[in-house]
């Protein structure tokens, strides 16, 4: 393999890379498809991982992230996502939420 | 200003608003669903969008207004100007444009028979045009719409001659958001959601916060209730020509989420920026059906507007849009993921009751709603939708 997946000072995120998604769509659904248990892992270990991250990506000129940069950027925003189902819920989706396909982001990103 | 904690200084404020239960018959019935099309949506000033939606000559977002029975093409002119159209085509009314936002490079060309408009509305191309009879090719460009630019806000007004400007019928509100800024900040998330409720019922569920410690318990309790179970007051209501707005203060000691405190470190920027907030939170009831909403970010200031289009006396179409000022590294778009995840999920919580209270109202088990002082906003606005119920 010539291409790194992430950048190298982020390679123990590996495990987690199928939480690398580009949509906020994409990102919902892994989270509603994912047991607490898997969200609980994604979570500790992107949580303390997310501030090193963003000051990384800070020192590229938004919009020219490189694959793996971009790989690590969705990561972090798929933290934000799961977020509230560890700190709110304790459940994947929101308790008494809405039909996520009748509320949809609209130019999803 | 520091929020004071008192009982009823909204009825002591706006007496004549009154203070006796309302009745809930306007939020189902097709009786007023049939008054509201003909009496509110086609004689108000309505909300489609924002000009950055359409920043380039030849730039245009079509609409239907299932509730006007009407659709509407806003473009911008070569000129730079900013027109609005019934998106209806001259020769055998086809409705020109069929997406709901595009781009042309000069002219706007019916897919029927290709009759072809300039970025003014002008009928510039008929094919075969010998064949016809006569044609007043001048009198045949697309039939304008009264259309108005607040602050970037770009409003239509149906009625073939509006009985007021939209300065004039924003009053109060323009005077607040006159300068506001709100060019600086651009759209960061959409969400458009399919709610089986009656679009007053969404409406007055957002239009308070008496709410908060109940349904958003999970999400967002802290902000009504203080920690000695005294109940938060609102900072301020103001109530104007057809508008309102309530303010409130957040409580100070206030301990956010892990996630949040993060969010809110990697948000930190440069440049502040403020809208011409009353307090740190803002929610304005723009008659009949938007509502803006200003917020103190932790490091500068954001925006939401909801639209609520009839779709059915049982179905709204709630779009909402979410305002931040552009990111300008990835860090401050990871911190505003946070945020626009927390509102959504939020409002998720609200959309499934929009549906839950319409269900119960639908009943007709109860025929009066009580509300409460800090509730004193969707009183009035009930107060409003009787004055244009009651026009001739
Ligand atoms: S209806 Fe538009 S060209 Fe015929
Ligand atoms: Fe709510």
């Amino acid at each position: 393999m010539s291409a790194q997946k992430l950048p190298a000072e982020f390679a123990d995120l590996e495990p987690f890379l199928d939480w690398a998604l580009a949509t906020e769509r994409e990102r919902t659904s892994k989270r509603l498809a994912s047991s607490m248990e898997e969200i609980q892992a994604f979570y500790d270990y992107m949580s303390a991982r997310v501030e090193a991250a963003t000051a990384y990506l800070n020192a590229f000129p938004l919009g020219t992230l490189p694959p793996e940069a971009e790989r690590l950027f969705h990561l972090s925003l798929s933290l934000m996502e799961v977020a509230n189902a560890v700190e709110m819920f304790q459940n994947p989706a929101v308790i008494n939420g809405f039909d996520v396909k009748r509320f949809a982001p609209v130019e999803d990103v | 200003m520091r929020t004071v904690i008192a009982d009823k200084r909204w009825a002591e404020k706006y007496p004549e608003i009154g203070t006796g239960p309302v009745a809930a018959e306007p939020l189902i019935s097709s009786e007023h669903f049939e008054l509201e099309r003909e009496k509110i949506f086609r004689r108000t000033w309505l909300n489609i969008g924002r000009v950055e939606e359409i920043p380039n000559p030849g730039d245009y977002i079509a609409k239907d207004l299932t509730m006007c029975r009407a659709s509407v093409l806003i473009i911008r002119g070569r000129d730079g100007e900013v027109r609005g159209f019934h998106n209806v085509c001259s020769h055998r009314g086809n409705k020109l444009v069929w997406d709901e936002k595009g781009t042309c490079k000069g002219t706007l060309t019916c897919g029927f028979h290709a009759w072809a408009y300039n970025t003014k509305g002008e009928l510039t191309w008929v094919p075969d045009e010998k064949n016809f009879f006569d044609l007043p090719k001048c009198d045949l460009g697309l039939t304008p719409i009264h259309t108005e630019v607040f602050e970037g806000f770009i409003f239509i007004h149906l009625a073939e001659r509006p009985p007021e400007s939209l300065r004039e019928y924003l009053g109060g509100v323009a005077d607040q958001l006159e300068g506001g800024g709100f060019g600086e900040l651009a759209l960061a998330k959409r969400y458009r959601v399919d709610e089986h409720a009656n679009w007053k019922i969404a409406l007055d569920a957002q239009n308070e916060l008496y709410h908060l410690p109940f349904q958003h318990r999970r999400t967002i309790p802290e902000f009504c209730v203080l920690k000695d179970g005294q109940f938060t007051r609102l900072l301020d209501v103001r109530l104007f020509n057809h508008h309102s707005v309530y303010s409130s203060d957040p409580p100070e000691d206030r301990v956010g989420p892990a996630t949040e405190k993060l969010a809110a470190r990697f948000s930190v920027a440069e440049t502040e920026s403020r809208l011409p907030r009353i307090g740190s939170f803002d929610f304005y009831t723009i008659f009949p059906n938007m509502a803006l909403l200003l917020f103190r970010g932790v490091s500068h200031d954001f925006y939401m507007s909801y639209n609520f289009w009839p779709q059915a006396v049982d179905r709204t179409d709630w779009d909402i849009k979410i305002y931040f000022r552009p990111a300008e590294n990835a860090g401050q778009r990871v911190g505003q993921e946070y945020f626009t995840c927390l509102l959504r999920d939020l409002l998720q919580e609200d959309a499934t009751a929009h549906e839950q209270i319409h269900i119960g109202l639908a009943s007709r088990a109860k025929k009066e709603l009580y509300f409460q002082d800090e509730e004193m906003q969707i009183r009035y606005f009930h107060t409003v939708l009787d004055r244009f119920y009651a026009e001739a």
